[in-house]
């Protein structure tokens, strides 16, 4: 089986501070890091691959930076790594995104062999539009599930994907290839190995670059000229200083009464309910 | 822009993590094994990052805002608590230090 | 090359001690893996902000001119603080003898070097156990996977789980070990060079006493940086656990760094500054005491933090010169070691001799006393009351000013300590700073 790993190099939003005086954001100096929901991604394929045997190639579009990322990847166990970097697929949207990795994808197809899984992380920390598994998929034109938890390989070319949604889980047998968007928290990661790691840094062709040099394609389809993703307007939200307080009553009543004195504000009400649900 | 305006407030302790970056990983590589016999009041007030606190009379440990120090390691026995480092670079990522 | 294939010499950690064995036993062309846990070298790396560059030519002879520094001192200061008033000395050197920078940024900087001149820098992973068989070292272990190499350079730092594990060494004691805990405040360089009075380029290191630290044993440090500025406190930890335990120490040590930012002393010197990043880590007190049962075993060697090579003064700390220079001894003693046979127990016995023949070790010896001063409260609490109070006698008077002898032998008498006390301990510490 020839699974590709789609994972983004973000920055670590969890250390992107507001500045309340300039009214933006403070990127300045924010390392970044592999989208965290990438890693059950890789894991799933990883997984895969160590069941059924095969080969997991992880693929990013991205600054060149990004080969630390595509670094842990490899670290983690994945065989081969493809960078996709030029300066004309800059500025792109989610649609000239997916189109490069979509063709990323045939090239990958005409370089290694037939890929049978396209695996994403469910989405980015960073902007959280869960498009691209969507959109490559369409580009494919190959079937997509997403909110994936469990992969079973059936052995005909079909496998069953097992996805869990808020009150229900669903089983799907889909025909290969296919593209899957893998749930957040589906899998822990595994951690990175000494072997793995050393094995990447020891042979220089494990990570590959790729430039529209050798995607060639039409620079009208990609990068900003490719997307017709207008930002309008964008309201930076000031952030709330946070406010703790304790209360440690003897009983769990007064605590209830407490928190509900707190949330309510309408005094009418907070009786009714206090009274409703504890009888006063 | 930064702005010429005084910074001169005291900045809680919740706040100065803000100012650092982690990787957090999902594991945790910081233990607290057995709490009898700990030097409870120091582990609280000497871990520089704040990650020991009571609930009750619990000893509660957030490795999540952990520098990986060692100043709780020394402080304690290993039969009290488990310590490691993260795995695969995660953890504190300094940048100006 | 497969994975499993043999190295000349596998380094554990791309600290400075690490870096500059890799960089030279790389260049003398010996197959050489760095082992580093951090993401990047460098990322898991705070120091208070100064190095001394001599130690440091010794092996980059190109350091002034690549080295990412950010000032070279050219003032140092000395602040004996208490209360409202403060007492400070300053001294303007006459050459380029240290500089400031980001630990995290110089470390890079040497991992790079080493990189370039062959070494394999492997990041993102930690070392579990030194690999030993019959009392000789094989190699290193991650998880499930074990490497091999001729010899294995111990550069973990001060945290020594390797060493404690190969029972090198034993597990650290409060006594012998500081917790240092700083802030980074950002601020344009043309304020810091004003409000400091420097000129481009020029820094400023600024050793900080009194009761910054409450009054418990430790100091303050300021380092300017290009355009931020470093402060913090180091608090001996087993003086400092004792204080929290006794209920002396009553607020979290970042309160402690808070009131040092805030302090009105120090504070309009960074009004405008915004604190860009906060962190921890220990610093070794006592090196001597921290030194291995044996720097050396067959196919082992250890430098840096981990070997217990940091000189505290009392008002500097040496780290990160004498870090790289065990890593240079260390490299030295193994080219010798593989031209004689291989790194056996007999032949890395030369580290050793180098390193007591090195500076390093003069300087541990030399200043090995300063921890009775450190332990003493003396020097933090009726020292610096009876001195602020003696100055406050000279420089506030309305009418009459004493004599320097009479404001002195007053102020001990109001703060109730024996003038001879004083002179007997100033006689001691004298000897031993």
């Amino acid at each position: 089986m020839r699974i590709a790993v789609g994972i983004k190099w973000v920055p670590n939003t969890q250390a992107v501070r507001f500045d309340p005086e300039t009214g933006t954001l403070i990127r300045k100096g924010i390392p970044s890091i592999v989208n965290p929901h990438d890693l059950p991604a890789i894991e799933m394929a990883l997984r895969l691959r160590d069941a059924v045997g095969g080969e997991v190639i992880a693929f990013t579009m991205a600054p060149p930076p990004a080969v630390k990322g595509l670094e842990l990847a490899l670290g983690m166990g994945v065989d081969r790594a493809i960078l996709i970097t030029d300066r004309v697929f800059a500025g792109a949207d989610t649609l000239a995104t997916s189109y490069v990795l979509a063709n990323a994808i045939s090239k990958v197809e005409r370089e290694y062999g037939k890929v049978d899984l396209v695996v994403f992380g469910q989405e980015t920390i960073d902007s959280s539009t869960a498009h691209i598994p969507g959109q490559v998929a369409s580009w494919l034109d190959w079937p997509y599930v997403y909110y994936v938890k469990d992969i079973q390989v059936l052995g005909d070319g079909r496998i069953r994907v097992v996805r869990e949604l808020e009150d229900y889980i669903e089983e799907y047998e889909i025909e290969l290839p296919a593209v899957l968007g893998i749930a957040v928290r589906a899998l822990k990661p595994r951690p990175v190995s000494l072997y793995n790691k050393l094995r990447a840094k020891l042979n220089k062709d494990t990570i590959v670059v790729w430039g529209n040099s050798e995607l060639k394609l039409d620079p009208r389809c990609v990068g900003l000229k490719g997307s017709p993703t207008i930002v309008a307007k964008t309201i930076d939200m000031p952030e709330v200083p946070r406010k703790k307080e304790v209360y440690k009553p003897r009983d769990p009543r007064d605590a209830a009464r407490w928190i509900v004195s707190k949330i309510v504000e309408d005094e009418k009400l907070r009786e009714l309910l206090v009274k409703k649900l504890w009888g006063g | 822009m930064s702005s010429q305006a005084s910074r001169l407030k005291v900045i809680k302790l919740g706040e100065l993590l803000q100012r650092s970056i982690w990787d957090v990983d999902e594991e945790r590589h910081i233990e607290v094994l057995k709490q009898e016999g700990l030097r409870v009041k120091a582990l609280i007030l000497l871990c520089p990052m704040g990650c020991y606190s009571l609930a009750g009379d619990k000893l509660i440990m957030s490795y999540e805002g952990c520098v990986e120090c060692g100043t709780c390691r020394v402080l304690s026995g290993s039969d009290q608590i488990r310590w490691e480092y993260p795995k695969s670079g995660r953890g504190i990522q300094y940048r100006y230090m | 090359m497969n994975v499993t294939s043999k190295f000349d010499i596998i380094v554990v950690g791309a600290g400075p001690a690490g870096c500059a064995s890799a960089y030279l036993l790389a260049k003398a062309g010996f197959k050489v893996l760095v082992l580093e846990r951090g993401r990047g070298a460098g990322s898991k790396e705070l120091w208070g902000g100064k190095a001394y560059a001599q130690p440091l030519r010794e092996v980059w002879p190109e350091l002034d001119k690549e080295a990412p520094i950010h000032r070279w001192v050219s003032k140092e200061r000395f602040s004996l603080v208490w209360g409202e008033r403060a007492l400070t000395i300053e001294y303007k050197l006459g050459r380029k003898v240290a500089f400031t920078t980001y630990l995290t940024e110089l470390v890079n900087w040497m991992a790079r070097k080493a990189e370039n001149a062959g070494a394999i820098i492997v990041d993102e992973v930690r070392v579990d156990e030194i690999v030993v068989k019959e009392g000789r070292v094989l190699g290193v272990k991650s998880g499930g996977d074990t490497v091999y190499a001729d010899a294995v350079i111990d550069a973990e730092g001060v945290n020594r789980l390797l060493l404690e594990k190969l029972g090198l060494v034993e597990k650290l004691n409060p006594d012998h070990i500081a917790l240092g805990v700083k802030e980074v405040l950002s601020l344009n360089p043309n304020l810091i060079e004003e409000r400091f009075m420097l000129g481009k380029d020029e820094g400023l290191a600024w050793f900080v006493t009194g009761d910054v630290t409450l009054g418990l044993p430790g100091g303050g440090f300021i380092y300017t940086m290009r355009d931020s500025i470093s402060i913090g406190l180091v608090l001996p930890i087993g003086p400092a656990a004792k204080a929290a335990e006794a209920g002396l120490l009553k607020e979290h040590v970042s309160s402690l760094v808070e009131a040092f930012r805030l302090h009105p002393y120090f504070r309009n010197l960074w009004r405008e500054a915004d604190v860009i990043e906060y962190g921890g880590r220990m610093t070794i007190e006592a090196g001597l005491k921290l030194m291995p049962r044996k720097l050396y075993m067959n196919g082992l060697l250890v430098v840096g933090d981990a070997a217990g090579f940091l000189v505290n003064t009392g008002y500097t700390i040496r780290g990160v010169d004498t870090a790289v220079t065990s890593g240079k001894l260390a490299a030295e003693a193994l080219i010798e070691a593989f031209n004689n046979g291989g790194p056996t127990e007999e032949n890395l016995k030369s580290y050793e001799e180098k390193v007591k023949k090195s500076y390093i070790y003069r300087e541990l010896k030399n200043h090995s006393s300063i921890g009775d001063v450190m332990s003493d409260p003396f020097f933090f609490q009726k020292l610096p009351q009876v001195a602020i109070r003696a100055a406050s006698k000279l420089f506030e008077a309305d009418y009459e000013e004493p004599k320097l002898i009479r404001s002195f032998l007053d102020a001990a008498r109001e703060e109730d300590v024996s003038s001879l006390k004083i002179i007997y301990k100033l006689g001691r510490v004298v000897g031993k700073l």
